[in-house]
């Protein structure tokens, strides 16, 4: 540990490009020992990249890195373990069918004989235990995958420190805690940084950030806005620095009025892949010609809510109702045929084959639907002429129908998809992130196109973590936390301040200042 | 950029082969015998003469049927190495429709043709069906296809042996075959003249090729098998039951193995007998299919290799006592080589032959 | 936890009922002599039969472990059967062959069979080929130049019938009862299985060098964070696990066989397939991996069982057994928690 008052770390103009794309452009970061630093920034504003950089993961294309005041460079993470930095991966970098002590000591085994000494590798943990105050020696034995999310993240700290890490990265530690789970951690990242940890704290949650941290820097596209004092700031300044002004575009005013109600959700139950409820008894509607937004910190439940509506994945318990007719149980293929669109959140695995090219991609979810498919023949005419008007309409570049799909760009591929999706008049269309990832061009062109679809009488169910994007697209906006809508608020007339305290799970007439009435 | 794909697969194909051939070569070479004798012989043995082209192309049938075969699920990206059992359940079943209905129908060649038709309809759906059995075993037991599709090969030899000699082998005899066929089930020799190659089998493994390819690249099923073997997630995302697939993939590729066993009993055997004596075709299929890129018309091509590798193998056992197992490793280096791309990317890049603009 | 859960936990406690509750059903729907079935005798033969699976599982399930399935056991099994053979008869110039010409000879199987698994570790690991189609080219390799090479020595497919390792009496420990003489009264080869199985299960679970085997397959980025070279590992146990199918192959055709047989599949005959089954059921165990191969040897050795109380079924359907088992296994057992990164190539994350 440095005795001396030099800053833990200091990032002096971290740059880092990804072919034409500037992840990171000239930030600065000063970590103080014994501090909590929060990184703020919405998804895709460089958090990640810049911590890859610290952690060793990346090469800076430019800028320099300071650890206790010693220029570093890292070639891979294992020099800055060395050198003390240590980072908490959102997926914990644990061995899940191994104890929590086997896990702690991997490559660092102390041994007696051949044998992996179990009595001083205990001895040396409960020390790192008591010195921070950690409760996992009673887990020691336990395999890591028989634990809760809220102990494995314990034990990935625990890691770190017996590694002899004095600087963290916490990587989103809260996405995969529960409220108590969250207050856990709080609490023994203070009394980390009482015993001289340093911590860098990524986060977007707003209320988290301004409760732990000493500093926080808000990034937004690659840039850094600034450095505010955690305890002065307000949750109102910290989301205007994240979201920015500058990508906005006016929405447009609606021709028409909303129609009948074209999707309806009732009391829906849904688990993911472990088992655990992650949508808690929603219910909602959408009608012709409407768009309903529904806004939230990413792992709230949206993308099982998604699933479940688009036939991806079974419901608990609960009813979807599309035009009337009850779907709860049909398949995928049906729902497609029955004329609901969907433009997955993650269009490399799901919205478009890479190996493929656009010819083939534009048949993906049509296999069923004439004129592109007859009697079980496919029309690759057909098809073919559909992946042109497509790739005209949407701007596709480079527009040769023949180029792979892997080929294309972030902002491209998701044109692609979102014609493909739209372009045979569906009657719903369910939209997850349609923007993310994409080039600010390409976000206005897939704007314009959903509302222009609204006007023409489509109903649209709008998932996204954007603010700005709910905002401006929504004719009704329902904010998501834990699995159920806190509230259904009339996008036009609620601040981005009270969006950020919705999405953080707290009642309306708490943000409204909390007077009982 | 498709096309320079096709073309790698080609040039990986073509390197392959020559490389393995030239390790067998080697080998040949090492352990004492004539290695320029052995490829001129290798060669002989496959086109020489009109006899030696004739059983190439009797190989080269049953090896194009059992290649579309494995094409089928290696596209869809499940591991069918059971082939060789679905042929032989099939052939089995041709087999046992024959020797039934041939004493209740005319006689002649209109009796022949229809019994030929049926027992090729009978080996189709028993193939298909023992070709489900993994398929179900994998969408719902989640157990592993290339291990049940190996132990169902064994069970299949086992117990249509076990069949042929308790229930099948006309008494006075000690081989484990069944009767011959009548005489009026047979597919005509033409050109060729010879008792176990016709060109309508030849014509018949064509024509499933072009079927299956057809299949493949043209219809939604084709579609959906494709996609599920490329990436399933977007295959599930554009309304495929991942389940369901599997099994239609096992049961589709059975079918053609059936294909294979229909043709091996009425052309190359007529008769049947016991399968642990056949050639290894359903494996030696997965070479073929490897080689063409698992495309059902690449096949035939590598299906015409191999069938002459194969001939020009036995020929050479006969012939310069170079024992034919050797063509099997050979053709095993093959599959190996094949399965590992990246050795040849790396050592053309290494050597300055392009291959560093991917 | 639910019955599917449990059954999974406790694979072999259930697969053994099973078998013992099918037994029991046989044995009185049949009205067989039951004490006549479960001879000492027959625990003997199962354990000889077993031993070959054993091995290769044990090999098997170190190189799965680390991430890398090598479905080529069967391959690596017939070239070491043949080399075992070969070698036994090079050894002694082809004349009478002594015990230590045997044991060099076994000895010579593993070396090889190492180093043709450094090859397939290479096309695997460093040159990332597809570890199924790779394994299964080794089993045709194998079907091809094992039955070559013993043409070329021997100008058939098979070898002439060679002698084979002796028994070892242990005096004192072989008077115990049964264990006696199923353990000190035997081939030293099951005395080696037994060691080699108790040896993989302490390496396995109690020293670093196991608990960086299990990171790699499991989750190689932990490992390499941690400055484990992953590959290193993985190499390190592919090529173990060649050198087990090895001596797998060598006990069959030297150790307790009579020479080697080139006919058909070759005298490995699928038992390295089923040694993959057997560490699947024995959850990758070494301990359980053993004991599933007991299982199957049993099966295997059910035929003669049969016989000798009187039961006679013709051999091509007993001959079954041991595969039919393996679907039930496979399909009952049902899901087998396969280690997260098999079939995967590593590379390090950073650039």
């Amino acid at each position: 540990m440095s005795g001396s008052g030099a800053p833990a770390v200091e990032l002096d103009a971290i740059t880092k490009r990804f072919g034409d794309v500037i992840a990171n452009d000239g930030v600065d970061l000063t970590l103080e020992r014994g501090t909590v630093h929060a990184l703020v920034g919405e998804n895709g504003a460089g958090k990640t990249t810049l911590m890859s950089v610290l952690y060793g993961l990346y090469e800076p294309d430019g800028g320099t890195i300071c650890v206790d005041g010693q220029p570093r460079t890292f070639d891979s993470p294992r020099d800055a373990i060395d050198a003390g930095v240590g980072m908490i991966h959102q997926h914990f970098q644990l061995v899940d069918t191994m104890t929590v002590l086997q896990n702690v000591v991997l490559g660092h085994e102390p041994t007696d004989n051949g044998l992996v000494d179990q009595d001083s590798a205990r001895a040396a943990i409960d020390e790192v235990c008591s010195t921070y105050g950690f409760d996992i020696d009673k887990h020691l034995d336990t395999r890591i995958e028989d634990l809760g999310v809220g102990v494995q993240q314990r034990v990935e700290i625990v890691k770190s420190l017996y590694r002899g890490a004095d600087t963290l990265i916490l990587d989103e530690p809260t996405a995969v805690l529960t409220p108590q789970e969250v207050d856990e951690l709080f609490d023994v990242m203070a009394e980390l940084t009482d015993r001289g940890q340093s911590l860098i704290f990524i986060t977007h949650k707003l209320d988290e950030a301004m409760a732990v941290a000493d500093d926080i820097t808000v990034l937004r596209d690659g840039e850094s806005v600034g450095t505010v004092d955690g305890a002065s700031t307000s949750e109102q300044e910290l989301a205007r620095m994240m979201v920015g002004r500058d990508v906005l575009f006016e929405g447009q005013e609606r021709t028409t009025e909303p129609g009948s109600v074209t999707l309806d959700v009732a009391d829906l139950r849904v688990q993911d892949d472990r088992g655990l409820e992650q949508v808690s008894g929603i219910d909602l509607s959408v009608r012709s010609g409407e768009v309903l937004g529904i806004a939230g910190v990413d792992g709230n439940g949206q993308a099982e809510l998604v699933e479940a509506i688009t036939g991806l994945r079974p419901v608990e318990s609960g009813t979807v109702t599309f035009e009337g007719r009850d779907i709860t149980e049909t398949s995928r293929r049906d729902r497609i045929e029955a004329g609901i669109a969907y433009i997955p959140e993650d269009r490399q695995s799901e919205g478009l084959v890479q190996e493929y090219d656009l010819v083939r991609n534009a048949l993906l979810g049509n296999q069923t639907i004439e004129p592109f498919v007859e009697n079980g023949f496919v029309d690759w005419d057909r098809v073919r002429e559909h992946a042109a008007e497509i790739v005209a309409e949407y701007d596709v570049q480079p527009p040769h129908v023949e180029a792979d799909a892997g080929s294309l760009s972030g902002g491209n591929q998701q044109k692609f998809v979102v014609g493909r999706e739209l372009r045979h008049d569906p009657d719903l269309v369910v939209a997850s992130h349609p923007t993310r990832g994409v080039d600010i061009g390409s976000i206005e062109f897939i704007h314009g196109r959903l509302h222009e679809m609204r006007d023409e009488g489509m109903a649209i169910l709008l998932v996204s973590s954007k603010l700005d994007e709910v905002q401006k697209l929504s004719d009704r906006l329902a904010v998501i936390h834990e699995g159920e809508f806190v509230d259904v608020v009339d996008p036009d007339a609620v601040t981005e301040g009270e969006l950020g305290l919705l999405m953080a799970g707290r009642e309306r007439a708490a943000a409204d200042g909390g007077v009982e009435r | 950029m498709l096309r320079a794909s096709v073309l790698e697969r080609f040039a990986l194909a073509v390197v392959s082969t020559l490389l393995a051939l030239l390790i067998g070569s080697v080998i040949v070479w090492a352990t004492g015998y004539d290695a320029v004798e052995f490829v001129t012989s290798l060669l002989y043995g496959a086109v020489g003469n009109l006899s030696n082209v004739a059983f190439t192309l009797r190989q080269s049938t049953m090896l194009i049927l059992t290649g579309v075969a494995v094409a089928v699920a290696f596209r869809a990206g499940v591991f069918n190495i059971g082939v060789q059992g679905q042929f032989v359940v099939g052939g089995f079943a041709t087999a046992l429709t024959i020797l039934f209905l041939a004493p209740l129908l005319p006689g002649g060649p209109v009796g022949g043709v229809v019994l030929m038709v049926l027992g090729t309809i009978t080996a189709i759906v028993a193939g298909g069906a023992y070709g489900a059995l993994p398929g179900l075993m994998k969408a719902y037991a989640d157990a592993n296809e290339v291990i049940t599709t190996i132990m169902l090969n064994f069970i299949a030899s086992g117990v249509v042996y076990f069949l042929i000699d308790a229930y099948l082998r006309p008494s006075g005899t000690s081989a484990p075959n069944t009767e011959s066929f009548p005489d009026y089930v047979d597919l005509p020799g033409f050109a060729f003249g010879s008792g176990s190659f016709s060109v309508i089998g030849l014509g018949v493994a064509l024509a499933t090729a072009l079927g299956v390819y057809v299949v493949m690249a043209r219809t939604s099923f084709g579609y959906d098998l494709v996609t599920s073997g490329y990436q399933e997630s977007a295959a599930a995302y554009s309304g495929v039951d991942p389940k369901r697939t599997v099994v239609t993939t096992m049961t589709f590729s059975g079918m053609v193995a059936g294909v294979a066993g229909a043709m091996f009993a009425i052309m190359v055997l007529g008769y049947y007998s016991d399968p642990s004596t056949f050639p290894s075709f359903g494996f030696d299929a997965i070479a073929v299919s490897l080689l063409a890129a698992n495309n059902p018309l690449g096949v035939i091509p590598a299906g015409l290799l191999f069938g002459g590798l194969d001939a020009g193998g036995q020929y050479i056992g006969f012939t310069l006592d170079v024992p034919s197992e050797l063509v099997d490793g050979v053709i095993g280096l093959i599959v190996l080589f094949v399965a590992a791309p990246e050795l040849f990317r790396m050592s053309a890049r290494r050597f300055g032959l392009g291959g560093d603009d991917r | 936890m639910s019955v599917a859960d449990y059954a999974a936990e406790h694979r072999l406690a259930v697969g053994g009922g099973l078998a013992a509750l099918a037994a029991v059903a046989a044995i009185t729907l049949l009205d067989l002599p039951g004490a006549d079935l479960l001879t000492v005798g027959a625990a003997e033969r199962s354990l000889q039969a077993a031993m070959p699976i054993a091995l290769a599982a044990i090999g098997g399930l170190y190189a799965e472990k680390s991430g890398v399935f090598n479905i080529g056991l069967e391959g690596f099994m017939i070239f070491g059967a043949l080399t075992a053979a070969a070698a036994a008869w090079l050894i002694s110039g082809e004349s009478s062959i002594t015990q230590g010409d045997l044991w060099l000879a076994i000895l010579v199987a593993v070396v090889f069979c190492a180093l043709l698994t450094v090859a397939f570790a290479v096309l695997t690991i460093r040159y990332k080929a597809d570890q199924i189609v790779a394994g299964l080219a080794v089993w045709f390799i194998g079907l091809g130049f094992g039955p070559f090479g013993a043409t070329v020595l021997w100008g058939g497919v098979s070898s002439p019938t060679l002698p084979n390792v002796n028994d070892v009496v242990i005096p004192g420990l072989a008077e115990l009862p049964v264990l006696g003489r199923l353990l000190f009264d035997t081939s030293p080869l099951v005395l080696l299985t037994l060691v080699l199985t108790v040896l993989a299960w302490v390496v396995l679970y109690r020293t670093r060098y196991g608990y960086w085997i299990q990171a790699a397959g499991e989750n190689p980025e932990a490992l390499d964070t941690a400055g484990v070279d992953v590959n290193r590992v993985r190499y390190a146990t592919v090529i173990f696990s060649g050198a087990m199918a090895g001596l797998a192959g060598a006990t069959l055709s030297v150790g307790i066989g009579s020479g080697f047989t080139g006919t058909g599949v070759t005298m490995v005959d699928g038992r390295g397939w089923i040694a993959i089954v057997a560490y699947l059921f024995g959850n990758y165990n070494p301990i359980g991996a053993f004991l599933a191969s007991l299982l199957f040897g049993a099966m295997d050795m059910l035929q003669i069982q049969l016989q000798t109380v009187g039961i006679s079924l013709p051999g091509s359907i007993t001959g079954l057994f041991p595969y039919v088992a393996v679907l039930v296994v496979l399909t009952l057992v049902g899901y087998t928690r396969v280690p997260a990164a098999v079939g995967e190539a590593y590379e390090t994350e950073s650039e």
